[in-house]
């Protein structure tokens, strides 16, 4: 752009995404509020600024205590990250193999396999809750960490595949050419010089899959039932109901949960959007 | 050579036909069992009417009249004749008690002889019928012992089969095909033993189908094919299998069992009445919430409208934020992403608090405003808003972001020259951006909307398809058939079905959209 | 498909571990249910009873699918609205046969009444949670003893911005108080439907002119009422027991009985609703869970629920402890019991809440009158029923 509008339409932008810039801040503001001000219920000024500081909801949060005096909240939360983990390692660690295939070689229905991983990521998982349940509970895995990092990871799967094998066909040939040459067999070329090429997508769609199981929580309150098995999410969720809410826990808990996951949210957001896009054109 | 490959083709075919066989068995035996149960409950009761004893294994007893408690009409001592009277309370010596004092009393609720399986899940079954004018005969019986599984006979069919096979292989000729249909076929005489003609069928349908494959050389074929893409292969498998097992699994259970209805804890088998009831509308108006046509408007409405605010928003502030003219570029991006960073449970929650009720957070601003305060949830169109409000707040930022990496990219000379041109902003936007944008707002699309198509969080926890479920989407709509709305699983399974269908069409139609708008980019 | 049922026993079932009771209890019923279960494990080591809290949203429906599956608890604690449905689906078990005469007169005639369904018992009562009044002492120096009175705190409330009266009136549950005073009913126990006459529509009405005089917030839910009754702008508000624990510390209360309604000259009733002990069809050792039942609802066990927690509890032998004697706001709530209805246990009246709300929504907003709105929820509801 070699001109320059003139000076009304350039404040008049910039006032425009201050605006837009306060209305995102808005509802974080009140929930932060909220989080450090007395009382259960959703106080009645629209201000940001909180009018008393107490530290009570934090308390009470980490205070649980679950019917043989453990502290509930750390039981939750060491669940959460057990499982956002192993969901992430398990589907992770079956994916990158399937991607591989999928990039490197050529076998009739591989086009079908593509198409499927494609079409099952945009299956909603809502709609296997209840098959789900019934194949759990036949395998005995209701209410355990198991079950629930293995339906996680089937739903991150396809989403890694599809992402994987973008990332994949982007790295040249040649290496690997010339390992096969000198006779080293697929399974070499991929632990020896792939897997090492491909670390920073294999990073990411890591970190997609950790937080895609962190944030989840329809599954996770269905089909857990008890409270020492509960995930942060089933925790902040059952905190504000139709019938009783505890908007100060609420508060508290979504605090707690969300800043770790944002923080790394924040330094990864960029190969996110590559990844995506990536995939999606190539693909 | 001919024999391996008739043994290998063998082998797999019997593959799948022992699998139905063995499900076949399962059916069977529970059917068996349970008509077992309620043949011995009922002939002792019979037995025990006529004063005679039960039969064995199974505990039989007459049980006299209840005598209710003046006080608490609902509370009845009743007595039950062993040996002699005696009157039935809870005791470790008399574990059984509480069986008949409980089909007693459901005898006596309308007087009619019943049998039925025990609630309590052990398998047993219960009768009761009248013996003389106010006693009544029950039976109890004790869990039998499912029938094993017949190892043996399945080892020997499997064995006979194969000799079939070999038999026709190493005859040769038109005893090639006469022996592999056999050797499948035989596998379909202990389902017909079992009286199970449907795996019969089955079987037989699969021992046609492996002679017909074989004649069109095709097993050859995919055996060939397996061998040379085994590589291939052997990396799919790990993440292959875990898809069968638990994707695949739950979506042909879904499929099938879509195809029942369940009911107060009891399936039965409506075939294609689910699918007929979704789709003609349950019977409702079309302006009612429980009509699937509705829902299915109201999703598509909520995916669109969601869309068209993300797409616009978000290039509009990409824009704004790529122009070296803007300051604070960098503080400006990384604010307004916040929304996409905080997890979407959380975003719905907060949102939803600040509708809620006469001074929520929003209420209060439009008061101060002058507009009179709204109720978010009565109505449809505060709360569809509601939903769509909260949900581009969440969803605009990824617009965003790809738009700027989209902008970014786009060369500036194209634009100097332009403006040598003298073309003006309009016609550089038209020419120049958007050509540029379209290729990666196109995935982004894409992908966005079947996330909002599938957005289950933000309508569940805002409106929580409030009024009346009228906001619900297709796949909150499914949910609550199966857990909110007197656990109707064959409702809600064929529900999920006919949304994956409409899933896969609007993918396929919006795929062909957006390749034919690509190609005339 | 009943071979499920078999194929269910066929594969290997958990051990039990002690006996499961599922709660939707926090704050102090919590602690005093977690108290009388330490009680419990003390006496019992070899019985151990564990205890599991449930967000109370979806704490029904999680019920009805998990115990037919053989994933339920062994006992839990719910309102007694439930318990004809329950029944009817084989879901519960009938418990009559361990309880005997000694045992039913523990308990108020009209709590364990509410248990029964069909000539069976079906739990045992943990608590009864009436509304009553509730009002701040520096807005209300006597508590109204008519709608009158009450309303006459409307004005001056209204001139600083409040309400004399703060309740959740869309909801059937609060506005049965004054659907019973104008005489009309739901249904009866057997489930016939009651919800279109004349009174019914007087009474929402009534209840539509609250709203419109300002008397009354709109549309106003739990979290709303503890708010306005918390910062002085509703100088009443009604609500059961649990009501208390939200008030913040330095607001004066007290609790009075409802007001007698002046149009009939019948005192508001509100519902009252029973919170039952009740045992799942599926429990391990019935013979063992009973006896939890039976402890949990014991004089010595209500006793400490009563002081600790403040609970309505069913057993009036408990009122005999200095300490609960002593508690004013327990003493007016069981006052109230004597101008309370029993929620009825029909299956029917799980269908009731939600048409019923949304007709006195439509009343209230002014988009309905009472009477052919409440004759199209009958309707609905006699259509939801036929399936």
């Amino acid at each position: 752009m070699t001109r320059q509008p003139r000076l009304a339409t350039r404040i008049f932008a910039h006032l425009a995404v201050i605006v837009l810039v306060m209305v995102v801040l808005y509802p974080v503001m009140l929930v932060v509020k909220k989080a450090f001000e007395p009382g259960r219920d959703f106080a009645l000024s629209p201000s940001p600024i909180p009018t008393t500081l107490t530290l009570d909801n934090f308390r009470g949060l980490f205070g649980t205590q679950g019917s043989h005096g453990e502290y509930l909240f750390v039981r939750q939360a060491l669940n959460s990250v057990v499982i956002a983990l192993a969901t992430t390692v398990v589907g992770v660690f079956l994916s990158c193999t399937a991607a591989y295939a999928l990039s490197r070689f050529r076998f009739p229905g591989r086009k079908t396999g593509l198409t499927t991983f494609v079409v099952v990521q945009m299956f909603p998982s809502t709609l296997l809750i209840m098959p789900l349940y019934v194949v759990l509970d036949k395998l005995g895995l209701l209410n355990s960490i198991t079950g629930l990092v293995l339906v996680y990871s089937t739903t991150a799967i396809p989403f890694c595949v599809w992402t994987l094998k973008g990332y994949f066909d982007g790295l040249p040939r040649e290496l690997e050419e010339a390992a096969r040459i000198d006779g080293a067999s697929a399974w070499l070329i991929f632990r020896k010089i792939i897997l090492p090429l491909a670390r920073p997508g294999l990073a990411v769609t890591a970190l997609f899959s950790f937080m895609t199981a962190w944030n989840e929580f329809i599954l996770a309150s269905t089909f857990m039932t008890s409270e020492s098995r509960y995930t942060l999410p089933v925790l902040i969720q059952s905190s504000v109901g139709e019938f009783s809410s505890q908007y100060g826990l609420f508060a508290a808990g979504a605090i707690v949960t969300s800043v770790p996951v944002m923080a790394v949210f924040y330094v990864l957001q960029k190969y996110l959007v590559g990844g995506l896009t990536a995939g999606a054109v190539k693909g | 050579m001919t024999l391996h490959r008739q043994l290998r083709d063998f082998a797999v075919a019997a593959a799948f036909a022992m699998v139905i066989a063995s499900v076949a068995f399962i059916a069977v035996r529970n059917r068996e069992v349970i008509e077992r149960q309620f043949d011995l409950a009922d002939r002792s009761t019979v037995a025990v009417a006529e004063d005679r004893e039960p039969l064995p294994t199974v505990h039989g007893a007459i049980v006299g009249p209840p005598t209710a408690s003046r006080a608490h009409p609902f509370l009845r001592h009743r007595e039950v004749r062993e040996g002699g009277w005696r009157t039935l309370e809870a005791s470790p010596l008399h574990p059984d008690d509480k069986l008949f004092y409980d089909a007693a009393t459901r005898f006596d609720r309308d007087r009619q002889p019943f049998v039925e399986l025990l609630r309590d899940g052990s398998g047993r079954a219960v009768a009761a019928r009248a013996h003389g004018a106010r006693e009544i005969a029950v039976a109890v019986t004790v869990p039998i012992q499912p029938a094993h599984y017949p190892l043996l006979v399945m080892i020997g069919v499997l064995g006979l089969g194969a000799a079939l096979t070999a038999a026709g292989a190493l005859v040769g000729g038109a005893a090639l095909r006469a022996g592999s249909f056999a050797g499948v076929a035989a596998l379909a005489i202990p389902t017909l033993l079992w009286g199970s003609w449907f795996a019969a069928v089955a079987i037989l349908l699969i021992a046609l189908a492996v002679t017909q494959l074989q004649r069109a050389g095709l097993t050859d074929r995919l055996a060939t094919g397996l061998r040379a893409h085994r590589t291939a292969l052997g990396f799919l498998a790990p993440a292959g299998v875990a898809m069968l097992v638990l994707v695949a699994t739950p979506f042909l259970l879904g499929l099938v069992l879509g195809f029942y209805d369940h009911h107060q804890g009891t399936w039965s088998f409506v075939g294609l009445h689910n699918f007929i009831e979704i789709l003609s509308g349950n019977g409702r108006a079309l302006d009612d919430p429980l009509n699937f046509w509705f829902t299915l408007g109201v999703t598509v409405l909520w995916t669109t409208c969601n869309i068209a605010l993300h797409v616009s928003i978000g290039v509009a502030l990409a824009l704004l934020l790529s122009r070296k003219w803007m300051r604070g570029k960098g503080v400006f991006r990384m604010l307004l992403i916040l929304p996409w960073a905080i997890p979407n449970y959380i975003t719905a929650l907060m949102w939803h608090g600040m509708f809620d009720g006469q001074y929520s957070a929003i209420n209060s601003i439009l008061q101060h405003l002058g507009v009179h305060g709204v109720s978010w949830w009565t109505s449809w169109l505060p709360a569809f808003a509601s939903n769509v409000i909260t949900n581009t707040w969440l969803g605009f930022p990824f617009m965003m972001v790809v738009a700027l990496g989209a902008l970014q990219n786009i060369p500036t000379e194209l634009y100097e020259a332009a403006a040598v041109d003298g073309a003006s902003s309009w016609q550089r936007f038209r020419h120049i951006t958007l050509p540029h944008l379209r290729p990666a707002l196109g995935p982004a699309i894409a992908l966005g909307s079947i996330w909002t198509f599938n957005m289950f969080n933000v309508i569940y926890l805002v409106s929580n398809g409030k009024p009346g479920g009228a906001t619900n989407i297709l796949v909150t709509d499914a949910y609550r058939w199966a857990f909110e709305r007197g656990d109707r699983y064959g409702m809600a399974a064929a529900y999920g079905t006919i949304i994956f269908l409409v899933l896969l069409l609007w993918n396929v139609l919006g795929g062909r959209i957006v390749r034919a708008k690509g190609d005339d980019a | 498909m009943k071979w499920c049922v078999l194929l269910a026993m066929l594969i290997a079932c958990s051990d039990p571990k002690g006996i499961v009771l599922w709660h939707a209890y926090n704050g102090a019923e919590r602690s005093a249910l977690e108290q009388t279960a330490r009680t419990w494990n003390a006496a019992h080591p070899d019985q151990p009873l564990e205890l599991v809290a449930v967000p109370f949203d979806g704490f029904g429906d999680k019920l009805s699918s998990a115990i037919p599956r053989g994933n339920g608890p062994d006992l839990f604690i719910y309102p007694q609205d439930r318990i004809g449905d329950w029944a009817d689906s084989n879901v519960i078990e009938p418990i009559e046969f361990w309880v005997d005469d000694a045992r039913a007169d523990r308990f108020r005639a009209d709590a364990l009444g509410a248990m029964a369904y069909r000539g069976s018992l079906w739990g045992l009562p943990m608590t009864i949670k009436p509304l009553a009044l509730y009002y701040r002492t520096d807005l209300v120096p006597q508590p109204p003893a008519t709608t009158d009175e009450l309303l006459a705190y409307a004005k001056p409330m209204r001139a600083k911005d409040g309400y004399a009266l703060a309740y959740a009136n869309v909801d059937l549950y609060g506005h049965a108080a004054w659907l019973h005073g104008f005489g009309a009913k739901v249904m009866d126990n057997d489930g016939t439907l009651h919800i279109a006459t004349p009174e019914a529509a007087e009474a929402a009405a009534f209840a539509r002119d609250l709203v419109k005089s300002g008397a009354v917030p709109d549309d106003a839910q739990a979290p709303l009422v503890t708010s306005l009754f918390n910062e002085g702008r509703a100088a009443m508000a009604m609500s059961g027991p649990w009501f208390a624990a939200d008030i913040r510390p330095g607001v004066p209360w007290k609790v009075a009985t409802l007001p007698m309604i002046s149009a009939t000259h019948r005192y508001a009733a509100p519902f009252a609703s029973a919170e039952a002990l009740v045992m799942s069809a599926r429990a391990h050792d019935k013979d063992a869970a009973f006896a939890v039942m039976d402890f949990l609802t014991s004089d010595a066990s209500a006793t400490t629920r009563a002081k600790l927690a403040h609970q309505v509890v069913p057993n009036p032998i408990a009122y005999r402890d200095p300490e609960v004697a002593a508690d004013t706001t327990l003493a007016t709530f069981v006052r109230q019991l004597e101008h309370s209805v029993p929620l009825p246990t029909a299956p029917a009246m799980r269908m009731v809440w939600t048409p019923y709300r949304t007709a006195l929504g439509d009343v209230f907003a002014g988009r309905a009158e009472p009477g052919p709105r409440l004759i199209d929820t009958e309707k609905e509801l006699e259509g939801y029923l036929r399936r």
